[in-house]
C-alpha cells in the first residue's frame, strides 16, 4: 500500500463511521434493551416506570399470526423480486443490447418508475384499483362486466406485488445492461461463426460471464424485498384487507406507530435485521456455489 | 417614508426569529400585526416603538409558546387563529408562538416526547381523558385549584358540568374546556324517501333498510372497517351493554361487549358495509355518503360541517341492536379536551399572567360561542344562533334529546389497549377472530398498565 | 464506441439472415410493450390532472372534455407545493452532498490503506445495508427529540445520510479498487499530501461513479416517505413525499387534485433524471458492478 502514514486514515474513516454508529448501531442496541420493557411512550416520561417484561415480547413472536403472514409475504416477495425484477430486467437488458436503434430511448423510459416516488406510484395504482370509479373497473364497466373488488383478500397480494415488482425492474435493467456492455463483442462473433443461435449465446456466453453481476443484483433484490414499505402502505394500509398483505416493514410500522406498541415494535425491528443478515448470507452461499 | 420602511423591516427582522418554528401562515399574520403596530405608532425606529408600547402597557414583552390540536384541517383552526390574532392585538406585549396541529397518534407521541425532555409549551390544549395520563404523570401541569386561588376569575364562564367532564382520570381538575362533541347516525333522507323507507328507529327497521338499499346498489352504511370503525365499536358496545355496563372497565371481556362487537359480523353478513370496506379509508367512505352513494354514516359532530347538502341530510339517534340494554337516545359524546397551563409558564412571573389571559381569551363565553357555532356541546351557556341549516338543527335536536351521554371507551382504557380493539375489528367482522379473544387481549394490556 | 458496436451488429444481422429479422421484430415488440407500461401510467395521470374530479371517475381514458387548470390552481393554493419543493431540495441536496463526501472518503481510506481491523470496518459497512430504516427509527426519533431537532430539515438529513452511506461506500470502493494507483503514486512521491491527492486526483477520476452515488442518494432521499413522515410533523415544513401522502389521506377522494399533485411531484425529478441519465449509466458501468 502506498500511504505509510496512518494518521490521515482517521480523518477518512471516522466521520462516516460516526454516522453509521449513531444512526444504525446504537439505535439497534437500544432496540434490544427496549424490547425487554413495557414501553408506555417513545421516550420514558419523568414519573413513569416501564415494567420489566423479560422475554414476554419474544414469546409473542411465535404466536403472532400477523407476523407469520408478514414473514411469509416478505419471503414470497424476495422470491418474486429475484424472479421478476432481476429476471425481467435481465431479459430486457439482453434485448436492448441486441437492437440497433432506440437503445437510448428504452434506457430512459425503462428507468421511469424508479425515478418516481413509491408514494406516487402507490397513489396511481390506488386510482387503478378503486372499486368505485377506478380505472380497471371503468374498463370492466365499459365492457359490460360486473365490477370487481380488486383488493379483495384473494387478489390483494397479487395486486400489491404487481406495482412493487414492476417499479423496480428498471433498476436491475440498468445495472445488468452496463454489465452486458462489458462483454466483448468478439466472443459473440466467434460463437456465431461456430453456428451458435442467439438464444444459445445467451445461455453459453452471457449468463456465465454475468455471474457476479447477477449475484450482486440478487443480493440487492433480496435485501430490498425485506425493506419494502412505501408501496404496500399507500395501497393497502394496515395489511388490508383482513391482514393478508402485511409485510415486515409495514407490519412493524403499524405495530409501532399505529398501535403504539413500541416495545414489540423493537422486537420486530431486531427480527428484520437478523432475517436480513441470515438471508443475505444464504444468498452469498448459494451464488458462490454456483 | 424611508424611515418607516426601515422600521417595518427592522420590526420584521425582530419578529421573524421569534416566530421561527411556527407555521408560514401564522408567521405572516404575526408580522402584519407587528408592521401595523409600528406603523400606527409612527415611531422612527422599531425599537422605540417597542419601548413605547411597553411604556403604555407597563409590561415586559412575553413570548408564549402554545400548542393545540386546533391546527391544519381541524374545523376549529380558523377560529383558534382568529382568537389568537385578536388576543395579540389586545395584548401587544404578548407574542403567541403557536405550533398547532391536527391531532393524530404521532402528534400525541411528539407532545408526550416534548414533555419528557423538558420542551413542553406554556399552554397546551390537549385531551383530558386517559390519553393524557402519561403526560399527567410528569406532574408538569398546574391544577385548577392553584390557578383559581390566584385568579378567581379564571374559567368563570365555564359551566360546572363541563368542568366536571374534563376532570382528569386521577380526579384532579386541570384543564378548561371549550366544546364537546356527540356522535350520531347521519342519514341521506332523500335516499330513504326514494326507496319508500322510514328512517330507522330500531334494529328491525335498520336491517330492513340495509336489505332494501343493498338490492338497489346503494351502500347501506358508509364505514371503513380497516380505517375508522371507532364509532361503530362505541355504539354497538353501548347499546349491547347499556350505559352502566359500557362504562365499566373490566379485566376480562364482558358478554355484552362481545355481543356488541359480534354485531359487526351480523352487519357485514347483511351486506351493510361497502364492498371494499377492508381497504378504503375514512375520507373515501365519507365522500360516498356525501355523494349519495351511501345511505347512512355513523360519525361525530365534527363531520356535520363538511356535509354540503344540508337539506336532505339528517342526524338521528342510533337505531339500536337486538336485545339492546341501552335506552333509545343514549349517545356517545362528551367533553374530553381543554386548555392546560404548564408549571413552566406558571413559575415564570411574566408568563404566568400571560398564560392565564390566553386561556381565558379562548374559554370565555364569547369564544366558546364561536367554537360551538351550533355544533356539538358548548362548555358555557351559549346563545342559540340564527339561520341554522336543517341538518344542523337535526343535530342540535338529537343531542339535546339524548337520554344519556357516555364518553367513548378510549377515554377510559389505555390507548394501546384501545388500538388492539380497533385493529381487530376487520377480523371480527369476518369471523376470523373471536370478539372475546380480542377484548380479552386488550383488557389484559389495560390491566397491566394500571 | 457506440457507433462501432452497432456497425458490428449490422454485419451480424446480415450474416444470420431471416430468422434474426423476425427475432428483431419480436424483440422490438416486447421492448415497446414494456415501454408502454412504464410510460402509460404517467400519461394517464397527466391527462386526468386536467379533468374535474367527477370526470376522472366517469371517463378516465378519454382526453379531457374541457381541459381545466383548476386542479393545479388548487394544489398551489391549498398545498404549499413550491415550499415542499424547496424543502425537498434542501433535504435531498444536503443528503447527496453528505453522502458523496463521506462515502468517497471512507472508500478511499479502505482501498488505499492497510490496517488492523480493516475487515471489521468493511463488514460493519456491509452489514449496515441490512438495517431497514424502520428498525432504527424509534431510538433515532428519540435522539432527534432530545436534540430538539424535530421538525427541522436536519432531523431528516442526518438519518438519511447514514442510511445511504453504506450503499454509496460499497459502490465507491468497487470503483476505486479498479483505478490504477500509478497516478497517485507519482503525485505522492512529488510531495503532495494525502488530502491533496484525494482532492485533486481521486475526486476528479471518480466523477462518474460519484454522480451515480449522487443520483441514487438524491432519488432515495426525495422519495423516502418513512423518515420524512416521522421527523417532520409540522405540515408547513413538509417535503414533497409527505405532502403527497397528506393529499392522499386528506383529499383522498378528489382524484383530479390527486392526479395534479402526482404530476407536480414527479415531473421535476423526471426532468432532472433525463438530464443526468447519461452519467448514471456511465457511473454504474464504472462502479457498481465491480463492487
Amino acid at each position: 500500500m502506498l500511504y505509510k502514514k496512518k494518521s490521515p486514515l482517521l480523518i477518512f474513516l471516522v466521520p462516516g463511521m460516526v454516522f453509521l454508529f449513531l444512526f444504525m448501531y446504537f439505535p439497534f442496541l437500544e432496540n434490544i434493551k427496549n424490547s425487554f420493557y413495557d414501553m408506555t411512550s417513545i421516550v420514558r416520561m419523568p414519573g413513569s416506570e416501564w415494567n420489566y417484561l423479560g422475554f414476554e415480547n419474544y414469546k409473542k413472536l411465535f404466536s403472532d399470526q400477523d407476523l407469520k403472514v408478514a414473514i411469509l409475504n416478505s419471503l414470497k416477495m424476495m422470491f418474486l423480486t429475484v424472479v421478476f425484477e432481476v429476471g425481467i430486467g435481465f431479459v430486457l437488458a439482453v434485448m436492448v443490447m441486441n437492437i440497433k436503434k432506440g437503445q437510448q430511448i428504452f434506457r430512459t423510459v425503462f428507468f421511469f418508475p424508479i425515478v418516481i416516488s413509491a408514494t406516487a406510484i402507490g397513489l396511481l395504482f390506488k386510482l387503478f384499483y378503486n372499486f368505485d370509479g377506478g380505472m380497471l373497473n371503468q374498463i370492466l364497466l365499459s365492457l359490460g362486466v360486473e365490477k370487481v373488488n380488486w383488493l379483495n383478500p384473494e387478489l390483494a397480494f397479487l395486486m400489491v406485488s404487481i406495482p412493487t415488482l414492476w417499479s423496480y425492474v428498471g433498476f436491475y435493467f440498468v445495472i445488468l445492461l452496463t454489465g452486458l456492455s462489458d462483454i466483448s463483442d468478439d466472443i459473440y462473433e466467434a460463437a456465431e461463426i461456430d453456428g451458435c443461435s442467439k438464444l444459445g449465446q445467451v445461455g453459453y456466453i452471457t449468463i456465465p460471464l454475468m455471474k457476479s453481476v447477477i449475484a450482486t443484483c440478487i443480493t440487492l433484490a433480496v435485501t430490498g424485498a425485506l425493506k419494502i414499505f412505501d408501496l404496500p402502505w399507500v395501497i393497502v394500509p394496515n395489511g388490508a384487507p383482513q391482514g393478508v398483505t402485511h409485510f415486515l416493514g409495514t407490519y412493524m410500522y403499524q405495530v409501532t406507530f399505529g398501535m403504539n406498541n413500541y416495545d414489540y415494535g423493537s422486537v420486530l425491528a431486531i427480527t428484520i435485521v437478523i432475517l436480513g443478515v441470515l438471508v443475505s448470507k444464504l444468498v452469498r452461499l448459494i451464488t458462490r456455489e454456483n | 417614508m424611508k424611515k418607516r420602511i426601515l422600521s417595518v423591516v427592522l420590526s420584521m427582522a425582530m419578529v421573524m426569529p421569534i416566530l421561527a418554528g411556527c407555521g408560514a401562515t401564522k408567521a405572516e399574520v404575526a408580522t402584519t400585526e407587528a408592521t401595523e403596530a409600528t406603523a400606527t405608532e409612527e415611531a422612527p425606529e422599531a425599537e422605540e416603538a417597542e419601548t413605547a408600547e411597553v411604556a403604555t402597557e407597563e409590561k415586559a414583552p412575553v413570548t408564549l409558546k402554545t400548542v393545540s390540536m386546533f391546527g391544519g384541517t381541524d374545523p376549529n383552526a380558523p377560529i383558534y387563529e382568529e382568537i389568537n390574532k385578536n388576543f395579540m392585538a389586545e395584548n401587544a406585549y404578548i407574542t403567541v408562538e403557536d405550533n398547532s396541529q391536527v391531532s393524530d397518534e404521532e402528534w400525541k407521541a411528539t407532545v408526550a416526547a416534548d414533555f419528557s425532555v423538558g420542551n413542553e409549551p406554556d399552554v397546551l390544549q390537549f385531551f383530558t381523558d386517559a390519553t393524557a395520563n402519561t403526560i399527567i404523570a410528569t406532574d408538569k401541569f398546574v391544577t385548577m385549584d392553584e390557578i383559581k386561588a390566584e385568579y378567581p376569575e379564571y374559567a368563570k364562564d365555564t359551566l360546572d358540568a363541563a368542568m366536571a367532564a374534563v376532570t382528569n382520570t386521577d380526579g384532579v381538575s386541570r384543564a378548561v374546556p371549550t366544546t364537546g362533541y356527540w356522535e350520531g347516525l347521519y342519514c341521506n333522507k332523500d335516499l330513504f324517501d326514494q326507496y319508500g323507507l322510514e328512517l330507522p328507529t330500531d334494529w328491525a327497521s335498520l336491517t330492513e333498510a340495509i336489505s332494501v338499499f343493498n338490492e338497489n346498489d346503494i351502500i347501506p352504511i358508509a364505514c371503513s372497517l380497516n380505517n375508522v370503525p371507532h364509532y361503530w365499536i362505541e355504539f354497538l358496545m353501548l347499546y349491547a351493554a347499556g350505559e352502566e355496563g359500557y362504562k365499566t372497565v373490566p379485566e376480562t371481556a364482558p358478554q355484552d361487549w362481545v355481543t356488541g362487537l359480534n354485531t359487526f359480523k351480523t352487519l357485514r353478513d347483511l351486506g351493510a358495509f361497502p364492498e371494499d370496506t377492508d381497504t378504503v379509508d375514512d375520507a373515501y367512505v365519507g365522500q360516498l355518503f356525501k355523494d349519495k352513494k351511501a345511505a347512512m354514516q355513523l360519525d361525530g359532530s365534527w363531520y356535520l360541517g363538511g356535509v354540503t347538502e344540508t337539506d336532505n341530510t339528517v342526524v338521528i339517534p342510533f337505531p339500536g341492536i337486538e336485545n339492546q340494554k341501552a335506552a333509545t337516545g343514549a349517545l356517545v359524546g362528551g367533553m374530553s379536551s381543554g386548555f392546560y397551563i404548564t408549571k413552566k409558564a406558571w413559575e415564570d412571573p411574566d408568563k404566568r399572567d400571560a398564560a392565564v389571559k390566553f386561556v381565558m381569551a379562548h374559554t370565555n363565553k364569547e369564544s366558546v360561542q364561536k367554537y360551538w357555532n351550533g355544533n356539538g356541546q358548548a362548555a358555557c351557556a351559549v346563545d342559540p344562533i340564527d339561520g341554522m341549516s336543517p341538518l344542523a338543527l337535526s343535530g342540535l335536536d338529537y343531542s339535546s334529546k339524548a337520554t344519556s351521554i357516555s364518553a367513548p371507551t378510549d377515554s377510559r382504557i389505555d390507548p394501546e389497549a384501545y388500538k388492539v380493539i380497533v385493529a381487530g375489528i376487520v377480523k371480527v367482522s369476518t369471523g376470523e377472530l373471536s370478539a372475546e379473544d380480542l377484548l380479552n387481549e386488550a383488557l389484559k394490556i389495560n390491566a397491566a398498565r394500571k | 464506441m457506440q457507433i462501432e458496436k452497432s456497425k458490428n451488429k449490422k454485419s451480424k444481422t446480415k450474416r444470420t439472415g431471416k430468422t434474426t429479422s423476425i427475432l428483431t421484430i419480436v424483440v422490438y415488440l416486447l421492448l415497446i410493450l414494456w415501454g408502454i407500461t412504464t410510460v402509460f401510467p404517467f400519461v394517464w395521470v397527466v391527462l386526468n390532472s386536467f379533468k374535474e374530479s367527477q370526470e376522472v371517475l366517469t371517463s378516465s381514458f378519454s382526453l379531457p372534455k374541457q381541459a381545466t387548470l383548476d386542479n393545479y390552481k388548487e394544489a398551489f393554493e391549498q398545498l404549499n407545493v413550491l415550499n415542499a419543493y424547496k424543502n425537498s431540495l434542501v433535504i435531498s441536496g444536503s443528503v447527496t452532498v453528505g453522502v458523496m463526501v463521506l462515502s468517497s472518503m471512507m472508500a478511499f481510506g479502505l482501498t488505499r490503506y492497510e490496517f488492523k481491523g480493516k475487515k471489521i470496518v468493511e463488514s460493519i459497512i456491509v452489514a449496515s445495508l441490512m438495517f431497514p430504516v424502520f428498525s432504527t427509527i424509534i431510538p433515532v426519533f428519540k435522539m432527534i427529540v432530545t436534540l430538539k431537532l424535530l421538525n427541522t430539515n436536519l432531523a431528516v438529513i442526518l438519518p438519511q445520510i447514514a442510511g445511504n452511506l453504506s450503499f454509496a461506500t460499497i459502490v465507491m470502493m468497487g470503483f476505486l479498487k479498479s483505478v490504477p494507483i500509478e497516478m497517485e503514486e507519482a503525485a505522492y512521491m512529488e510531495g503532495a499530501t494525502v488530502f491533496q491527492v484525494f482532492g485533486k486526483i481521486i475526486v476528479p477520476i471518480c466523477k462518474a461513479s460519484l454522480s451515480t452515488v449522487a443520483i441514487f442518494s438524491f432519488l432515495w432521499s426525495y422519495n423516502d416517505l418513512f423518515v420524512q413522515k416521522i421527523m417532520i410533523r409540522d405540515n408547513t415544513k413538509f417535503p414533497v413525499s409527505t405532502l403527497l401522502e397528506e393529499i392522499s389521506s386528506k383529499y383522498g377522494t378528489d382524484f383530479g387534485l390527486m392526479a395534479a399533485s402526482v404530476t407536480l411531484i414527479v415531473f421535476p425529478v423526471l426532468i432532472v433524471y433525463m438530464i443526468l441519465q447519461k452519467n448514471i449509466i456511465k457511473g454504474l458501468t464504472a462502479g457498481a458492478i465491480k463492487g
